[in-house]
């Protein structure tokens, strides 16, 4: 779910990218909040949802300091627009997560994902140098730890009241061996991370690949449109045109 | 029953219209996502008011699409490989976002709707807004003035209603000559959001002198009946990313504003930014004159409705109302992108019933909430304290806006927006300046620019307001600004803007602002100041789940519902 900075050098896109990823983890934790019928799970997930929006807007905070003291220059995608964080894939708008997961593997992702965004403002800590973006970006750290932490003990929770209703051995299994469950959803999540981080850091490069088919389609496809006669609006009954034209 | 869907360019909606063609459900898919502004396909919209309203696909008579999907994608592809070069990123953007325009619809409805079998029909952009306005108004033939960015080909038109089932287009202007765009471009240039900061820029104007007048009027002009924008000035037919050009940079000879620095009455260049918003706005204000005279002329109607982005611009119509050929302006309530899923479903509903029976008994103050919203709220006692039943609720909130508290309500069925209405809004008592300021800027963290609405009952309205008849169904809304009554301002002057406007709410004692007034009135308080309940950057607050979110994050102390009245827990 969260950009781990590594090395590249723009600190100031990183940032915005760990402000939608907060944001986007906000959005799927009140989605969380109300798909569950339990009033104690609801007000859990709407606490963390709490704790999220708040770090998105710390880091965009940090993300103006840091344009303040002269690191990098201002540019107008570092100012935050809610509907980015579909169109760089913080929410799926095809579904929330816990639409598209059971809520056991909900919770994997969700501890899974804390724990990589401790690691990664971690790295991003080390990039920062003023007192006042550190402090925000340590204290949201310890609440990512702490997020990962609550969600290990609610999978915990679950297992046993699975175990307690079905009582199936594979259940069991998951019971009595928890952890083996959560690394491999910690490795998934991991490899994810990295083929999102692929992408960002290569989209100059990708792009140089698709263009030039992007290209012919446009010179192919654009000198038909210009000959095309688009109907427009006139003066007949609008009431009376054809409803099940696209056109 | 008729679904209107609105998708893929501004805030995404669905309406549901039944057979007696009431208006029985609206729901905006940002409520749901909580992502503000959503415009992808209304999925989780469509799902809540088929489950709200207990509906299958073989109940729905017909699903209307808010405009011609190819028609609209192709209209600005056309204009765009003809006039920019093959490389140009406008041109590019268009074909690599292909799968994310309403071209994709159908595709998009059978994913969710797999089973639907009913028709599928797909009316003219501005036929939807036209209908949307006409679904509020009286029966009886209108000029219609719809005004926004941009529809399926054109930017504004006037349509000719002879009746709901005889519609004419009779005048157009073609893209890119849009005064939608226009303002949206001057609100990229003062630094705010496109599509959501137009209504800063309006609130801005008061502040300043419309100095820069003549000099946007070179850029945008209204000759021999046809709107034309310079298109040398602004970039909105070449960028995605910058409305403006430089050359508008030059000509208004002051650098374009840096979206991250806070705006505030004492910011550098405040003043100018100020000039600039109320240069644009009289601008804005003049052409729209010159339009709707233009369309009495071709008409002969003085009677008026009016949709379309541009028209919620409520500073505007106060003016349109002075016009002596006007007898009256409708302004649905929702008069942009996501009011026309309304005007497509009662398309729909007009395709198939051909004449329209509910007028009879339609009013509009009983039809501004008409979105269904679960109420299920048992989990506010682990955070919240009730503190009033239902039946003693309002009594104890008026005792508690008396006292100076401010109140947030998530109180049954939710208005179509944009404006709160009272069942998602924050109020208190517009008689105290401070805690208007408080509300404003420390609950809301909104700029001091910024302007807060004050609510009357209709019997109070003439004591503290001049009403204009014009409009006089815009002020159920907030559709329009209007004056106080000179003797009233100095009591109600946290909610008079700095140009001496207020843009008011006149409620009957029906709706819950009407209640509460009631209740007030027993305390000498007539009038309350009312904002939106939602944080900045976030949708209106939709379930109750989102209201406890919002009253934690704006550390808001006391939530009315229709449960009763809460207290949040220290």
């Amino acid at each position: 779910m969260i950009l781990a900075p590594g090395k590249n050098k723009d600190l100031l896109a990183t940032l915005v990218e760990f402000g939608y990823a907060e944001y986007g983890s906000a959005l799927e934790m009140l989605a969380a909040a109300k798909s569950t019928d339990s009033p104690k799970a609801k007000i859990g997930y709407i606490n963390h949802a709490l704790d999220e929006y708040r770090h998105a807007a710390l880091i965009f905070k940090v993300l103006n300091i840091q344009i303040n003291q002269g690191i990098g220059e201002f540019q107008k995608s570092y100012i935050f627009a809610p509907q980015h964080v579909v169109s760089k894939g913080y929410v799926d708008k095809g579904g929330f997560l816990v639409e598209k997961l059971d809520n056991k593997k909900f919770i994997e992702f969700v501890y899974s994902n804390e724990y990589l965004a401790k690691e990664a403002f971690e790295g991003l800590s080390k990039r920062i140098k003023d007192i006042e973006s550190l402090n925000v970006i340590s204290n949201i750290m310890a609440e990512e730890e702490e997020h990962a932490g609550s969600s290990l003990e609610t999978l915990e929770e679950i297992m046993v009241d699975e175990g307690k209703h079905w009582g199936y051995a594979k259940k069991a299994h998951e019971k009595l061996y928890p952890n083996a469950n959560l690394n491999k959803a910690f490795r998934r999540e991991k490899l994810k991370n990295k083929f999102r981080l692929f992408y960002f850091k290569n989209f100059k490069f990708l792009s140089k690949i698709f263009d030039p088919i992007l290209n012919t389609i446009i010179f192919l496809f654009g000198g038909i449109v210009k000959l095309l006669i688009i109907p427009v609006a006139d003066s007949d009954n609008l009431m009376a045109q054809n409803e099940h034209s696209v056109i | 029953m008729h679904i209107g869907i609105s998708a893929y360019f501004h805030d995404s909606s669905i309406a549901l219209i039944d057979d007696q063609g009431n208006l029985v459900d609206f729901k905006k898919e940002e409520w749901l996502s909580r992502v503000k502004g959503d415009k992808s396909f209304p999925r989780m919209a469509l799902n809540d008011v088929l489950d709200a309203n207990q509906l299958d696909a073989s109940m729905i008579e017909s699903i209307t699409f808010y405009e011609k999907p190819l028609r609209a994608w192709l209209t600005i592809l056309k204009y765009s490989v003809r006039n920019n070069t093959l490389r140009n990123e406008l041109t590019r953007n268009y074909f690599k976002n292909i799968w994310k325009s309403s071209i994709i619809f159908r595709y998009d409805l059978m994913k969710h709707l797999s089973d639907a079998t009913m028709p599928i029909f797909y009316s003219d952009h501005y036929l939807s807004h036209t209908l949307s306005g006409l679904f509020y108004a009286e029966q009886g033939s209108y000029a219609a003035i719809v005004a926004d960015g941009f529809g399926d080909s054109d930017c504004s038109a006037i349509h000719h209603v002879r009746s709901t089932t005889d519609i004419r287009t009779v005048w157009t202007s073609p893209y890119p000559n849009s005064l939608g765009l226009f303002y949206s471009a001057i609100t990229d240039y003062l630094g705010f959001l496109v599509n959501e900061g137009e209504y800063k820029v309006m609130g801005l104007a008061s502040y300043g002198a419309p100095v820069f007048y003549e000099e946007l009027k070179k850029t945008l002009d209204f000759h021999d009946n046809q709107l034309i924008v310079d298109t040398s000035y602004y970039d909105y037919t070449r960028s995605v990313e910058q409305s403006f050009s430089e050359k508008l940079v030059t000509l208004l000879k002051t650098p374009a504003r840096k979206s991250n620095v806070h705006l505030d009455l004492d910011s550098p260049n405040f003043q100018k930014y100020a000039d600039i918003a109320a240069s644009a706005q009289k601008l804005v204000e003049d052409l729209l004159i010159e339009i709707f005279q233009h369309a009495h002329n071709l008409t002969g109607e003085r009677k008026f409705i009016f949709t379309g982005g541009v028209a919620m611009n409520s500073v505007a119509l106060e003016r349109l109302s002075k016009c002596v050929f006007i007898d009256e302006i409708i302004v649905p309530p929702s008069p942009g992108d996501s009011g026309a899923a309304i005007g497509a479903a009662y398309f729909g509903y007009l395709k198939k019933s051909k004449t329209r029976q509910k007028h009879e008994k339609f009013r509009l103050s009983e039809n501004l909430f008409p979105g269904k919203v679960d109420q299920n709220e048992d989990f506010f006692s682990l955070m919240l304290t009730k503190i009033s039943e239902p039946k003693d609720a309002i009594e104890r909130v008026a005792e508690l806006i008396s006292q100076n508290e401010v109140i947030a309500t998530a109180y049954g069925d939710i208005e179509t927006g944009p404006r709160a209405l009272g069942h998602r809004s924050m109020i208190c008592n517009a008689h105290s300046e401070e805690t208007i300021q408080f509300l404003n800027t420390v609950i809301k963290s909104r700029s001091k620019f910024r302007p807060t609405a004050p609510v009357i009952l209709e019997s109070y309205a003439e004591k503290y307001f001049n009403i204009s008849e014009k409009i006089k169904s815009c002020y159920t809304h907030m559709g329009a600004v209007t004056t106080p009554l000179d003797e009233v301002v100095e009591s109600i002057k946290g909610v008079v803007h700095v140009d001496g406007t207020c843009r008011i709410q006149i409620c009957d004692e029906s709706q819950l602002l009407g209640k509460i007034l009631k209740e007030l009135s027993k305390k000498d308080i007539f009038v309350i100041a009312n904002t939106s309940f939602n944080i900045s950057s976030d949708p209106m607050v939709y379930s109750k789940e989102d209201a406890l979110l919002s009253i934690e994050r704006m550390q808001i102390k006391y939530l009315l519902t229709e449960h009763g009245l809460y207290e949040r827990n220290s």
